[in-house]
């Protein structure tokens, strides 16, 4: 059990279950009808598995993630800061002068003694972007369980409705009629469009609607699409719908929504964090980003560059002044 | 003179100068001129003016935008791949990079070239705000896909050129040490195009362009799935270029996974290697390779239609060389035992050092 554990919330397993979908996905791709594939246990079974696997992922490092993130050390030692990326020794500048010249950045101080600790921490929500996203994918798969489900044994799902122009059809509980149906073309005769026009009659509810290639009627958890269309032989035109549930599409889109905002979060969000440590004769600085850092060492550098040629110019006043 | 002549001519002159460009860049192998290379980067940029001019021409007589048909995404293509490759140069120079983005570039639009040109009015499955969306979206997408690739391919040539070199050196030292000399102290470095940039700069610039790709990427997926649903009701249906596309899609995820594992540089460079052969047979071989996506093309009414009909050689052609390439590259490698790994250019915070 432990081991099972242990081996689904590994990345590489992960990563490794993502390579035989792969793998499968191009043999499905590969020869005529080879999409059955998508539908088969094996396929299945290994979306479970990776569903599985990427919520384990999340929910065993989410905790120590919440915890290093909410309260993370701010006391540290020399040795600490000196193995961070970016660390240096900041001469003639105080820490409350670094302090004020930072922007935008979550503060926390502490003082023991004669030494005072800061942390100046920003783009926490970066660190999350990676649990969010798995989060979405894992509503979306929630989706499409339910279409699946649901969407499947809804008795409409997939059925084609066949109304005649000024005809009407009875569609669980409700009544849907065919008013109006039209072709519009372009000047060199090639279709521009088909419009079916509506009415939904369902108790005292009157609902007119155009419905054309892009544009389905969505009514009660049921959506009718254009499917195609005719002419009786006694002139009359007639148009055929498809049927479909809309079982778990929220939660398919939103889920989407979340894994999208999470994958951004995660690459555009770094986060950012510099420890201060001012003791009696010395003030050290130390920063580190789980981005690339490039950038924002070189923000850190002007502040720094910009603070000691300000407090050089001030110690070059005062000792003039002492002359 | 009309829209369509300026087209046709717009198209022409990028066509040739992409050519030339591409030769100019080739030579710069056996001709180690630095005037080659910008001599291949003017061209490209007066190649990529007269095919704005083409494609605003076309997208003003034709009165929608220039990436329904085949040719037009092709074209469109093309010109964004060179577009991705001359903002890359604004800022710094990666001139060089021209080397492979020419030779694209030409081959996408000559492949373009092959293709009825006439537009036609939209389908009704094609009229829809989607279309305005969906495809600028994953095109771009597989631009950024181009440049990562271009970058790993860079830096798998120079990562094997410097192993190479410190072998070389390696065994010098030893021979040196046996004749009881004092070693030169050198550090093996790259030549030709590949001396332009670092393997930190190269890496990082592939992890960039993967991170601009996969959102787009992401984004073009999920409003493909929109279209799909509100044209014929079924967000998502394993047709061929659906999951070509999601296929793309888990490469580069496992490349994102890669970069915060702290795996090696060189494989996390092949990952992304392999996300744009994936991109590319999304794009083009998908529709040509299997001839029962006919059925699907006729079925759906048209949607992914740029993948349908016309010559399929030239295609097959493009994704063959690709894939030779790589594995050429996979088959030349040599690694010294000792060899050092570039550092990547991530630092991953949960491995940050704790107090």
């Amino acid at each position: 059990m432990n081991f099972a554990i242990k081996v689904l919330t590994s990345i590489r397993f992960a990563l490794a279950t993502i390579g035989v979908i792969i793998l499968v996905s191009v043999v499905g791709t590969l020869y005529p009808g080879g999409d059955i594939v998508f539908g088969s246990p094996l396929f299945l079974a290994l979306v479970g598995i990776l569903a599985i696997s990427t919520a384990l992922c999340s929910l065993t490092r989410i905790v120590p993630l919440w915890r290093d993130v909410r309260r993370p050390p701010v006391e540290v030692s020399d040795h600490f800061i000196q193995t961070l990326p970016y660390a240096v020794h900041l001469s003639g500048v105080t820490l409350t002068q670094v302090r004020d010249s930072l922007k935008g950045y979550m503060i926390r101080e502490t003082r023991t003694g004669k030494t005072t600790f800061l942390l100046a921490q920003k783009g926490r929500i970066g660190r999350f972007g990676p649990h969010i996203a798995h989060f979405g994918v894992l509503i979306l798969l929630l989706g499409v369980a339910i279409g699946a489900a649901y969407g499947n044994a809804n008795p409409y799902n997939n059925k084609i409705a066949v109304i005649q122009e000024g005809g009407s059809q009875q569609v669980d509980g409700f009544t849907l009629r065919l008013d109006d149906f039209n072709v519009s073309y372009y000047n060199n005769g090639a279709v521009r469009d088909y419009t079916a026009t509506v009415t939904v009659l369902d108790g005292n509810l009157i609902q007119t609607q155009n419905v054309t290639v892009n544009g389905p009627l969505t009514y009660k958890g049921l959506t009718f699409y254009l499917y195609g269309y005719g002419v009786t032989q006694s002139g009359n035109a007639w148009v055929a719908f498809q049927i479909k549930s809309t079982s778990g599409l929220p939660f398919v889109w939103v889920g989407a929504a979340v894994a999208l905002v999470g994958i951004m979060l995660s690459l555009y969000v770094p986060h950012k964090r510099i420890w201060i440590k001012e003791a009696d004769q010395s003030t050290q600085l130390g920063a580190i980003s789980n981005k690339s850092s490039a950038r924002f060492f070189r923000e850190i550098e002007g502040v720094r560059t910009k603070l000691e040629s300000h407090a050089h110019s001030v110690d070059h006043t005062t000792r003039s002044e002492e002359i | 003179m009309d829209a369509v002549a300026l087209e046709h001519l717009g198209f022409e002159i990028a066509l040739g100068t992409y050519l030339i460009s591409s030769v100019l860049f080739i030579l710069y192998f056996s001709i180690k001129k630095r005037r080659l290379v910008e001599m291949g980067f003017t061209l490209a940029l007066f190649g990529f003016a007269f095919q704005t001019l083409a494609l605003a021409s076309r997208w003003l007589y034709a009165g929608y935008p220039p990436w329904v048909s085949t040719y037009e995404v092709m074209s469109f293509f093309a010109w964004a791949v060179m577009g991705a490759y001359v903002i890359l140069n604004v800022k710094s120079d990666y001139k060089s990079a021209g080397v492979l983005i020419a030779p694209l570039a030409f081959v996408l639009l000559g492949f373009a070239s092959m293709q009825p040109t006439n537009p036609a009015p939209l389908i009704p499955a094609l009229q829809s705000v989607w279309i305005f969306i969906h495809v600028p979206i994953i095109i771009l997408a597989y631009c950024a896909f181009v440049i990562a690739f271009v970058a790993s391919v860079l830096y798998l040539f120079k990562d094997k050129q410097l192993s190479e070199a410190r072998m070389t050196e390696g065994l010098n030292r030893q021979r040196d040490v046996a004749s009881k000399d004092t070693p030169p102290s050198r550090t093996p470095e790259s030549t030709g195009i590949l001396a332009n940039f670092s393997l930190e700069q190269l890496d990082e610039l592939a992890y960039k362009s993967v991170a601009v790709g996969f959102p787009l990427l992401t984004i073009g997926i999920i409003t493909g799935a929109i279209w799909a649903e509100s044209a014929w009701g079924s967000y998502w249906s394993w047709d061929p270029i659906e999951t070509w596309a999601l296929i793309t899609w888990f490469v580069f995820l496992i490349y994102l996974h890669a970069k915060t594992q702290n795996w090696s540089a060189s494989l996390a460079a092949y990952i992304a290697a392999f996300g744009f052969i994936s991109a590319i047979c999304t794009f083009l071989g998908v529709g040509y390779v299997l001839p029962f996506l006919q059925t699907y093309i006729s079925v759906s009414t048209g949607l992914h239609g740029y993948a349908g009909g016309g010559a399929i050689s030239g295609t097959v052609l493009f994704c063959g060389i690709l894939v030779a390439v790589l594995l050429l590259l996979l088959a030349t490698r040599k690694r010294p035992p000792n060899a050092t790994r570039a550092p990547p250019a991530q630092t991953d915070a949960e491995s940050g050092p704790t107090p």
